[in-house]
This record gives C-alpha cells, sequence and structure tokens, in this order.
C-alpha cells in the first residue's frame, strides 16, 4: 500500500486480455557434437562418476533396509532412508553449474543432491580451500576419522570425496562423527561449505526457507541464488505456494530499489520441482493435481511466467543446460524461477514402499530408460569413454562405497553421542545461547536517516517515561512512554547496530504494523530492511528461518497469535528445531513477533503461550510493562535463539509502573527467563502471565484492603526458559500460590507452572498451586469477555475456593470440585 | 449471642499491642469487614475488622492502652443484649477468658455446602489425627511447633488443615507437650521438690538439711506404706474466676482481703470434705481404726526457701471466705520466713497443694501420712463444651487426688472430686450456705 503507487479506478477497469507465452517443455535437443563443444572427456566422466556414485550409496543404503547387508557387510539400520534412485541425473545435472556461494535447500529425498553437489564442490574449489573447509568443520573430527581410517588418498580431492561420502553416511547411521553428528540423520543431512544448506523432512518444508535464503542474497547483496528443491507432492502444500508468491512480489523490482539507491533485481531463487510423479502414493499427473505439467504453476505468478519450463530429468545435459539458464537468469535479477524437471524414482517412497500405486510395467519401463545405464551408452557409442574405463570407474567406486560403509558402522570408529556419559549432550543444543549484537561487524548497516532524526526516534525523545510525572498525576497517554515505545527502541536501535537486521510482516511498513510498533519508523529504513510480506504466515516465518540459517538476523510479526496456526510447521518444526538438529552449526536469530487480541471474538484474542512453549527449542517472553518489554527485547534481539515474542493488545498504551525511574533510556537487557516480583507481599503469591499482570494487581488490592491479606505479585515475564528459583523462594514464604494467564486453562502454561511448583515446594505448600486461565470456550465478544478471561473477581474466588477461604466471601463463580469435575467430564 | 473480639496475636514473639485508634463508638452498628480498631506492635500498624455484624456494645479497651494478644477488646452483639457476664469475663484480667470463635467463611460450592459449618475453634475432644487432611506447609509447621493436632479445626478448601489452623493452635497455646496459659493463681505451694536438672561432671556436696530429711523420710514412707493412686478431673472455673475477680474489684470497698483463688479453693474442701468423712481422716492401722475428724483442719503446701512446709489451717470449716483467706495468708507467710510454730506444721486433716501457677496440667500428689488423701490443684486450661448443641469454649481447671486405697475405694473419692468441682462451679451458692 504504498503511496507512491496509487490505483485508480480507470487502469483496474480497463480492458484487456492476460496473455501466457509457451511454457517449454522437454525441449533439450542438442546433439552430442553440440554437446562435445561444451563438455570435456573429464567432465562427461565426472557426470557419470557423480551419477553412478549415488546410485551405488543409494544402492547399499537400499541394500541395508532390505536385505540387512550390503556386499556381505551386516548391518542394520532402523532409521528413514528415502531413496531417489533414478533420480541421479536430476540431481547431478542441477549441481553442476552450481558453486558453494548457491545455496540448495532440499528434502526428505535428497542424498543425490548432497551427494551431487558436495562432489561438484570438491571439483571447483582450490584444494588448500577444501583442506581447510575439512579440518575446521566440527573441530575437524569428520575429517580425522576419514584421514586415519579410509585407504590412503592420492590428493585432497579423493580424500573430500571420501569425507562426503563418509560424513553423509555417518549422519545418516545417527554417529556423532556424522555432517550433524547424528542429530539430523537421513531427511536433514547438510554441510553449508558446500552450499548443501538444510534439507527438510516436512513435505515442502524447504519452499519457503529457501525464499529466507533469497531475502538474505537480497537484501545483503551476497552472491549466488538459491534454491528450494522440493518434490512434485510439495506442490500441494500451502506453504509452497506461499513462498513462491512471496518470490514474486512486484516490490523486489519496483519500490526496493528507491529511485536508484539500491537494487531493483527480483529475488535469486529457484523453485526446483524434482517431478517423479508421485507424492508418496499420489500421482499427481492424473489424480491429485490438475495442472499436468507441473511448469504451468509459473504463470500464474508472475507474468514472467517465473521463467518456467519442463525439463527431462533422466538427461543430466538438459538438466545442466536448463538450470545454467536459471542461474544466468537469477543472476540478472529477473527472478524467481521454476523448473519442473521429470524424473522418476524407482525405488519405492521407502523401504516399506510395496507400490501399491503402480504397475510393474510402468516400473520396469522406468529401469529401461535408466539415466545412468542411458548416458554410459551414450558416451560409449559417441566414442568419448570405452567399456573398460567404465568398469574401473564402477569398481572404484563400489569399493569406496564399502570402505565408507565399514567405517561408518563401526561403533568404536563412528560412536552415537554418548549420552551416558554426557546426559547433557543434546540438551546443550537445544539453544545457543549466544550474545551476538552483531550478526555482521564487518558492515555498515544501511538506513536512509541518521537514528536522532528518525520521526519515532525525536517523538519518543519528548515522553514521560513514567505513568505518573512528577506531581504524581497520570501522564496523559500523548506524553506517555508505552510498551509500543519499549518495543520500538531496541528494535531502531539493532537496525543501526546489524546490518543483517531485517524486518518485516503483514502491514509492517507505512502502516507501521497493524498495533503502531513500527509508527513513524519507514522514512528511517530502506525496503530491503523493512517491508510488507504478503499474508502468508507460513512463508513468512518459513523465510525468517532461512534467513536465519544464511548467517542473518530477523524480525518477523504475525500480527495476532491467533495466526500462528496458519504458520505451524515454521513455527514448531523449523523455527524451533534447526539448532539441535544441526547439531549447532545453525544459529537462529529470529524474534516472532505475535500480539495477543482483545476485543475481536474468537479466532482473535487467543493467547497460545502454550502451544510455544511445548515445543523444546523456542524460547517464549510476554512482557507486560514498557521496561520489561523494551529490555526483553534487547535480550532477544542480542542473543542467536529464536523467541516467540508475545505481545498484548490490551496493554500497549501502558506506561511504566513499577520503575521508580521510569523506562531507562540506555541499552539493558532484561534476561530471558528472570520473573520479576512487581508487587512484595506475604500471604499468597500470585503469577502472573502477560496482560493479567494488571487484573492480579487489583485483585491484590481488594485482597489487601477486605482481607487483610497481602499478595506478592510476581510477572512470569518469560515462559521459556524459566528460573524457578524466585518463585519457591515466595512460595516457601507465603505457602500459597495461584498462576493467572489469559490461554484457556486446559494444558497451558499456568498448569505447567503449577505442576513444576507442586513438585518444588510441595513441603511449603498450604494448598496445592491452582492454575486459573480463561475458560476452555472460545472467546466471545468483548462484552462478554469477563465471564471468559481472569478478572479480579475471578482470581479472587479462586482463592477463596482452592486456597485460602476469605472471610465473608461470597464467590460469583463456581470453582467448587464437582463444578469442576463436570466440565472436564465435558470437555469444557 | 454476643461476640468478644479479642487482640490478635500478631507473629509468635508478640504478647501485647497497643490500640492507637478506634475507628467505631459504642453503640455503633458493624458491618462484616468494618475497622473497628487500628493497633500497633513495635514493629508495624495493623487493623482489626469485624468478623460479625452487629453492634458494638462494649469497649474494653481504650486508645493508647497496651492490651495483651488474645484478650478481649470489644464486644459486638445485638442491642439490648446481656453481656455482663462476657463483660465481667473479659475485665478480669488475671483469668483467662473464653473467647469466642471467629466464624469460618462458610463454604460455598455445592460440596463443601453439605458438610456443617466449621468454627475455628479448637477441639475438645481429640480429632483423629491420622484422619485429618493436612496441607504439607501446616503439617511442616505442626511438627516444628509441637502443635497438637488432636485439637485442631480444619479451615481450609473441603476440610483441609491449613497453616492458619496450626497457627492457631499455637496462639492458644495447644502443644502437645506444652500447657496452655497457666492460670494465675498466687499459690506458693510446692508439693514435691523440683529435681535438679542437667547431670554434671563437677558437683558440690550439700549437707542435708533436717527439712530436707524430714521431708524425705515422710515422703518415703508415705509412698512405701501406702496404697495411694489419683484422680484427676477439672471444673468449670467461669463463675470463680468471674467471682475472684469481682471480689478483688471490692476488696478494698468491702475492707476484704486479697481473696486469691486458691483460698476459695481451700474453701470449697472445708465446706465438701466433711461429707466425704474417710478423706477427713487419719488411717491408723496399728489401733485399727480410722480417725474421722469432726472439724476440718487444712494442711497448706507451701514451697519455702528451706524445702516444702506444711502448715495446718484449723478449723477450716467455721472461717469465713475472709478469715481463712486472712489466715491462710498469715501461716503462708509465717511458713516462709520459717517462724511458722510447730504446731502448726502438723495435726492436718487433709492436704492442699498447688502447681498450677507453674503451668502443671495433672499431678501425683504425695500423702501426708496419716492422712487419707491430698488434693492437687491444677492450672487452667481452655476447653469445649457442648451447651445446646454449640461448642462453648470455657476455663477448666484441673484437680488431681490423691488418696489411699486403704482407707477407701476409688467410687467415694471420686464422688468428693465431683461434690468439689460442682461446689467450685457454684462458689456462689457455696458461699450461701
Amino acid at each position: 500500500m504504498p503511496k507512491s503507487q496509487p490505483i485508480f479506478p480507470e487502469q483496474a477497469f480497463k480492458p484487456d486480455i492476460i496473455k501466457f507465452s509457451d511454457i517449454p517443455v522437454c525441449q533439450y535437443s542438442k546433439s552430442l557434437d553440440e554437446e562435445k563443444q561444451i563438455y570435456t572427456k573429464d567432465d562427461f566422466l565426472r557426470i557419470y562418476h557423480d551419477m553412478r556414485t549415488i546410485r551405488e550409496f543409494e544402492h547399499m543404503l537400499n541394500e541395508v533396509k532390505t536385505k540387512g547387508a550390503y556386499n556381505g557387510i551386516e548391518y542394520n539400520n532402523p532409521g528413514p532412508a528415502h531413496l531417489s534412485i533414478g533420480q541421479e541425473a536430476s540431481a547431478v545435472g542441477q549441481a553442476y553449474p552450481l558453486d558453494i556461494n548457491d545455496l540448495s535447500f532440499g528434502s526428505h529425498r535428497s542424498h543425490g543432491e548432497i551427494i551431487a553437489r558436495g562432489l561438484v564442490a570438491i571439483h571447483k574449489l582450490g584444494e588448500d580451500d577444501l583442506y581447510n573447509i575439512m579440518k575446521n568443520f566440527l573441530g575437524g573430527e569428520v575429517l580425522s576419522v576419514v584421514e586415519k581410517y579410509m585407504p590412503a588418498a592420492d590428493n585432497v580431492k579423493a580424500l573430500a570425496q571420501n569425507f562426503l561420502l563418509y560424513g553423509a553416511l555417518a549422519e545418516i547411521f545417527a554417529r556423532s562423527t556424522g555432517f550433524n553428528r547424528g542429530l539430523g540423520g537421513s531427511m536433514h543431512c547438510f554441510f553449508i561449505p558446500f552450499g548443501l544448506m538444510p534439507n527438510n523432512a516436512i513435505v515442502g518444508g524447504s519452499g519457503p526457507i529457501a525464499l529466507g535464503g533469497a531475502l538474505y542474497k537480497r537484501s545483503n547483496d551476497k552472491p549466488g541464488i538459491v534454491i528450494a528443491n522440493i518434490g512434485d507432492g510439495a506442490l500441494g502444500r500451502g506453504s509452497v505456494l506461499e513462498a513462491m508468491n512471496f518470490a514474486s512480489m512486484d516490490q523486489f523490482t519496483k519500490l526496493w530499489g528507491m529511485d536508484g539507491k539500491y537494487s531493483d533485481a527480483g529475488l535469486p531463487i529457484l523453485f526446483n520441482i524434482f517431478n517423479n510423479i508421485y507424492g508418496m502414493g499420489g500421482q499427481t499427473w492424473g489424480e491429485t493435481m490438475g495442472f499436468g505439467y507441473a511448469a504451468r504453476l509459473g504463470a500464474g505468478f508472475t507474468p514472467t511466467q517465473m521463467h518456467a519450463e519442463r525439463v527431462n530429468g533422466y538427461d543430466p545435459l538438459a538438466v545442466i543446460d536448463a538450470v545454467s539458464r536459471k542461474k544466468e537468469l537469477l543472476l540478472e535479477g529477473k527472478g524467481p524461477a521454476l523448473l519442473d524437471v521429470v524424473t522418476y524414482r524407482v525405488s519405492g517412497h521407502s523401504p516399506s514402499d510395496s507400490s501399491t500405486y503402480r504397475t510393474q510395467e510402468e516400473i520396469d519401463a522406468w529401469i529401461d530408460a535408466d539415466p545412468i545405464k542411458a548416458f554410459r551408452e551414450k558416451l560409449v557409442n559417441g566414442g568419448i569413454a570405452t567399456v573398460d574405463e567404465f568398469e574401473a570407474m564402477d569398481e572404484a567406486i563400489v569399493r569406496r562405497t564399502t570402505e565408507v560403509m565399514k567405517l561408518a558402522i563401526n561403533d568404536e570408529i563412528s560412536p552415537r553421542m554418548d549420552l551416558d556419559k554426557d546426559p547433557d549432550a543434546i540438551a546443550k543444543l537445544m539453544f545457543s545461547n549466544e550474545n551476538k549484537p552483531s550478526m555482521d561487524t564487518t558492515r555498515e548497516p544501511q538506513m536512509l536517516m541518521p537514528k536522532d532524526e528518525v520521526p519515532r526516534v525525536k517523538e519518543i525523545k519528548n515522553k514521560v517515561r513514567t505513568s505518573v510525572d512528577k506531581d504524581g498525576k497520570p501522564v496523559s497517554k500523548m506524553r506517555l512512554y508505552n510498551i509500543r515505545d519499549g518495543l520500538f527502541e531496541p528494535i531502531i536501535d539493532k537496525l543501526y547496530e546489524d546490518p543483517t537486521l531485517i524486518i518485516y510482516g503483514e502491514d509492517n511498513r507505512d502502516w507501521g504494523g497493524a498495533f503502531g510498533v513500527y509508527k513513524k519508523m519507514t522514512e528511517a529504513v530502506p525496503y530491503h530492511r523493512f517491508f510488507n510480506a504478503p499474508i502468508s504466515e507460513a512463508a513468512i516465518v518459513g523465510s525468517a528461518v532461512g534467513y536465519a540459517m544464511c548467517g542473518g538476523r530477523v524480525i518477523v510479526e504475525l500480527m495476532y497469535a491467533d495466526f500462528m496456526g496458519c504458520a505451524g510447521d515454521e513455527i514448531f518444526n523449523q523455527m524451533a528445531k534447526w539448532q539441535a538438529m544441526s547439531a549447532g552449526i545453525l544459529k537462529m536469530p529470529v524474534v516472532l513477533r505475535v500480539s495477543v487480541g482483545s476485543k475481536y471474538g474468537a479466532q482473535h484474542s487467543q493467547d497460545w503461550t502454550a502451544l510455544a512453549a511445548h515445543i523444546p527449542g523456542l524460547k517464549v517472553v510476554f512482557p507486560a510493562t514498557p521496561a520489561d518489554a523494551k529490555g526483553l527485547m534487547t535480550a532477544a534481539l542480542n542473543g542467536t535463539d529464536p523467541v516467540i515474542f508475545f505481545e498484548s493488545q490490551r496493554i500497549y498504551d501502558k506506561g511504566e509502573d513499577f520503575l521508580p525511574g521510569g523506562v531507562p533510556e540506555g541499552h539493558y537487557e532484561v534476561k530471558i527467563g528472570e520473573p520479576d516480583i512487581k508487587r512484595p507481599g506475604k500471604d499468597i503469591t500470585i503469577l502472573t502471565i502477560g496482560a493479567v499482570l494488571y487484573r492480579a494487581l487489583e485483585a491484590a488490592d481488594i485482597l489487601e484492603k477486605k482481607y487483610n491479606l497481602s499478595a506478592e505479585i510476581i510477572d512470569a515475564r518469560s515462559i521459556v526458559p524459566f528460573d524457578y528459583t524466585k518463585v519457591i523462594e515466595s512460595v516457601k514464604k507465603t505457602g500459597r500460590i495461584l498462576i493467572v494467564g489469559d490461554a484457556c486453562e486446559r494444558n497451558s502454561v499456568m498448569k505447567d507452572m503449577a505442576a513444576n511448583i507442586a513438585e518444588l515446594a510441595f513441603d511449603y505448600l498450604d494448598a496445592p498451586p491452582v492454575a486459573l486461565g480463561s475458560r476452555n470456550w472460545i472467546t466471545p465478544a468483548h462484552e462478554l469477555e469477563e465471564y471468559f478471561f481472569p478478572y479480579p473477581d475471578a482470581i479472587i474466588d479462586c482463592i477463596h475456593e482452592k486456597i485460602l477461604p476469605l472471610d465473608g466471601h461470597v464467590p460469583t463463580h463456581d470453582m467448587g470440585d464437582i463444578a469442576k469435575i463436570e466440565r472436564m467430564r465435558r470437555g469444557v | 449471642m454476643a461476640t468478644v473480639v479479642i487482640m490478635p496475636r500478631q507473629g509468635q514473639s508478640v504478647e501485647s499491642c497497643i490500640i492507637t485508634e478506634w475507628k467505631k463508638n459504642k453503640g455503633d452498628k458493624v458491618a462484616v469487614g468494618d475497622i473497628l480498631f487500628t493497633y500497633e506492635t513495635d514493629k508495624s500498624s495493623f487493623e482489626e475488622a469485624a468478623n460479625v455484624e452487629g453492634t458494638l456494645l462494649e469497649i474494653l479497651a481504650e486508645e493508647g492502652d497496651d492490651v495483651p494478644v488474645l484478650q478481649p477488646v470489644c464486644v459486638i452483639g445485638e442491642p439490648g443484649e446481656d453481656i455482663s457476664a462476657l463483660v465481667a469475663d473479659a475485665q478480669a484480667p488475671e483469668a483467662e477468658k473464653s473467647e469466642e470463635a471467629e466464624k469460618a467463611a462458610p463454604a460455598q460450592d455445592a460440596a463443601a455446602a453439605e458438610a456443617p459449618a466449621a468454627e475455628s475453634m479448637p477441639a475438645a475432644k481429640s480429632v483423629d489425627v491420622s484422619s485429618l487432611k493436612i496441607s504439607p506447609r501446616a503439617r511442616r509447621l505442626a511438627e516444628k511447633t509441637d502443635a497438637d493436632l488432636s485439637r485442631v479445626v480444619p479451615t481450609g478448601p473441603n476440610g483441609r488443615v491449613i497453616e492458619r489452623d496450626i497457627n492457631r493452635l499455637l496462639d492458644l497455646g495447644l502443644t502437645k507437650s506444652a500447657s496452655a496459659e497457666p492460670a494465675e493463681l498466687p499459690v506458693p505451694a510446692a508439693a514435691q521438690p523440683v529435681a535438679s536438672a542437667a547431670a554434671q561432671v563437677e558437683y558440690r556436696d550439700v549437707k542435708l538439711t533436717s527439712v530436707r530429711r524430714t521431708i524425705a523420710k515422710a515422703m518415703h514412707a508415705s509412698l512405701s506404706s501406702m496404697a495411694q493412686l489419683t484422680l484427676n478431673a477439672s471444673f468449670d472455673a467461669t463463675k470463680l474466676l468471674e467471682m475472684r475477680a469481682a471480689l478483688k474489684e471490692r476488696a478494698e470497698k468491702l475492707g476484704l482481703p486479697n481473696i486469691t483463688l486458691n483460698d476459695m479453693i481451700l474453701f470449697a474442701v472445708s465446706r465438701t470434705i466433711l461429707a466425704h468423712p474417710d478423706l477427713n481422716a487419719h488411717y491408723l492401722e496399728e489401733e485399727g481404726v480410722i480417725r474421722q475428724f469432726t472439724g476440718v483442719n487444712l494442711g497448706i503446701a507451701v514451697d519455702t526457701e528451706r524445702g516444702l512446709l506444711v502448715p495446718t489451717l484449723f478449723g477450716a470449716d467455721k472461717l469465713t471466705l475472709a478469715e481463712l483467706s486472712a489466715k491462710a495468708k498469715e501461716l503462708i507467710a509465717a511458713a516462709q520466713r520459717g517462724s511458722v510454730a510447730p504446731d502448726l506444721l502438723r495435726g492436718a486433716s487433709f492436704t492442699v497443694t498447688n502447681l498450677g501457677s507453674l503451668g502443671v496440667e495433672s499431678f501425683t500428689p504425695v500423702i501426708n501420712p496419716p492422712q487419707t488423701g491430698i488434693l492437687g490443684v491444677c492450672n487452667i486450661t481452655r476447653r469445649v463444651k457442648e451447651v445446646d448443641g454449640k461448642d462453648v469454649f470455657y476455663p477448666a481447671m484441673g484437680l488431681s487426688l490423691t488418696f489411699d486405697h486403704r482407707a477407701l475405694d476409688g467410687a467415694p473419692a471420686a464422688r468428693f472430686l465431683r461434690d468439689l468441682s460442682v461446689n467450685l462451679e457454684n462458689f456462689d451458692l457455696l458461699l450461701a450456705r
């Protein structure tokens, strides 16, 4: 909605015809003679070698899976093995024109891409660079196994090939000497120094994540292209379609250039569909999709039709040709691009696949067309190499595969992570816990004006940083430094500190965020660092994950917490898990801002802290004061972990009620995980999560006045991590605790905390720790909210009924045991 | 029924609080939650809110008064209600007053509503501790403080004993080992010498005095030659305390001596025992008789510097209360000075000994042969009895009667105790006789 691009009715209603240009389908037709002009004999043989290496590697895995042995070496691999036998030409063809600046994100079926890209990188890198990469990777652990136990390699390149195959296989067999210490496994293996970004076990998972990689390239002006390797089945995933649409946004070319100041290139991303015609067993060409050729999709997203074409994925040279042309387009700023690489998976979806969905006749026909066999015949027939040469090559490949396997299954040489010796080995990887104020200290952040000229910064300078003025009078709303300002300050500071920081989400620019946190900031930040995303929550969060994987810091916003459901996989499977799944290789400096609504009914008022807290790997905070909002945002932005930053629309206008000196002006952190006593007391502890703090304070006033009880109010501030020390100390003193939050009570964070406190302070308790949340209903209209959310009356009733009967108190809510059991029996 | 508001105990170490301001005047209407008065300890200030509604009928302490904790401060009730007993009771500063129980909040939910409304008043009858639901914190506190859980009244949700219930026990002194506040009985005697405590490696020999030798011989002879056993009972000391307070208040005006509770007990014994001649007697085995006395010569055990002395108050049954009180004082003073005439140290027909001021709840006094009985007077504890279906709190004074089973049987001895208790509970009637 930039004002620079007004849209008038005559333009909107102007008669026109949408014209499509032709989409090429398997149009590659170079003759061998022509190809000989392009490729040397070595090139031809290397292409064969790489395909054959993949084939043997996967054949070995298939033998282990189906027969329990390869070449007479027995092994049982209980883990997954999604093989791509038949797809080798597609992988090798794609890898051929790429270098290590090009990043490819893959799928659960990506062994082929790992080997193909790895072998190409080894071929292209200098020996010194190559050796340093291996030596510096995981402290040289993988390299030392290969150097010590494999037959001596002739040269660094041969050593690196051993390194690649061993690192990948050890990872597949969950060995601590694998590329990700065995924590990723077959479906998630990756090796960044060769441009191999994480592969993803969620179908289409790499769609939005690769988008983030492309944003990283684009916003930070980095060389190379990004490839999202997804299957045809992934075209049914909304997140993939979101990513394609996001990557196609007009603003990259129309707005980001800012009148020549910056680049106006399209995103350098290739959505590469390894189209093996089946999504598991669902036939995408004839059954579960209607596009026929997957390449057709390109026409739906951009006037360029994403430069889409369909390529014969059984012909490595056709694929090389297509990928080379796409790469060139992308580097020219004409992205995004789409390739429909037709191939076939002769192997089943997994070893348990009995191919009930396809005929043997079909499989046999594809086996006949085997790309490796065909390519070899072509080279032999074309006089490029002899059968003997190929057989020698085959023999060496089998020999090396056997050696690698022997090594990877050796429990002494390739042990699994020792959780007896180090029970915390995985726990230590869940968070990186680094303090890294800038992800790239070598560059100056690109901004449009000095910080002190930013309109919002000037505005805040004139604001009062406490809720009451010097005379004790409440500060007027307009002059009050509020929670929005508390969030804004560290964000603007970080924009001027970390050149990699980008900020996006729905209605972030111009509008200033739906709730005004980014108000009057637009003027200061170039588009490529601060922009509006389409209403595509999965792509917003997924791309943030990819952006962070590449080394950038990012703040994304989902407007309402309720929309987390739209980005479920990206939050719960991607953002949360990659640090640990990568054995700490990846960092995830992503702050995901979500706002808990109010007054907007059932789909816009939910506190979903419990969902975020349940998934290991996410930090979760929920500040309720301007000072805490600032301190926690500062901590989140200095850290390297993913933080779900809950905010509440009820209290954006709140000033600082607690710090006598007001919100400090300088830089400070509130430690994530540290609760805060907002009001000391001695008779009962009330632990609050989020905006309910203020209602708990009201309840405390009533308790004090009417019942002579002094309540200690503790604001949790953080949910994960959470230091219980202060809370336990408080409970030891008071003997009683009520935990209150706005989330629906069942399975809430409050319930979890209550259970933990019962364990940790049992002997000090005078009553069970009681959790009070909202009812297990839909959120009703604003006028009825007091029946739903915990208000002071419910807090006092709860204390009276469950913890400490209050003299003369007549409760208005039925919180008795019978009513409770009945409600639970009915599931409400 | 009117409610006496007491000074709350703000912490275990607080013994009294100063009333800083009355927020209500006598005759004012009060609602639940209304602040009645403010008060302070040396550390902090508090407000006391009404727990019942009604009219402030009496104010028993003024602003600036230092009121011992748990002592009455005011009375709330219905206008016109007779509160004289309560007020008299409240104004007897040396004695313990009965407290009105604070009403626990009526249970509200359906489950709790079926349970009878509990009153946060320690149980008279002991409850089965093993069946109690007790919060971990309350249990910890009880263990740490020795609170007597068998007396606890749960006020937590669903009948759970919670921390405040234990604190209430402690406020009332209801611990397993210790006693409640001792009755302030200005009685000097102790029937038995107090044993010295810790064994020491270093020591000094103290020569036995003649008094010590006499006591030793008498006590040993007593226990080795007689068939002694002790009965314990208690009586409601409410009226006795009221009267004692009334007498004290009017002592000067009426020209009375300071009549103590012990005097009153001696008086009651002297009037009761004649109907139980086997206890007002000497058991003389060699002569083959029980010598029943026609008058009452009361031995009064007195704790002196030199040891236990038991001067005799001859003809106690003939003396008025005032005379008895005056004579007893003389005797006790003489014994303590060591100037009591030897003739007055023998010839008693029955003896009374009092350890109540030392907090003793019950004991086994040793008979002075050849007498057939000795009455031990114990302290006052607070107990509950059921009156008209309601539990009522009252001060209970303990009595321990040791008698010689050779001279009489258990039932007659028990009857004496019962009669004595009745007379003590109706001391006014006894006086009128």
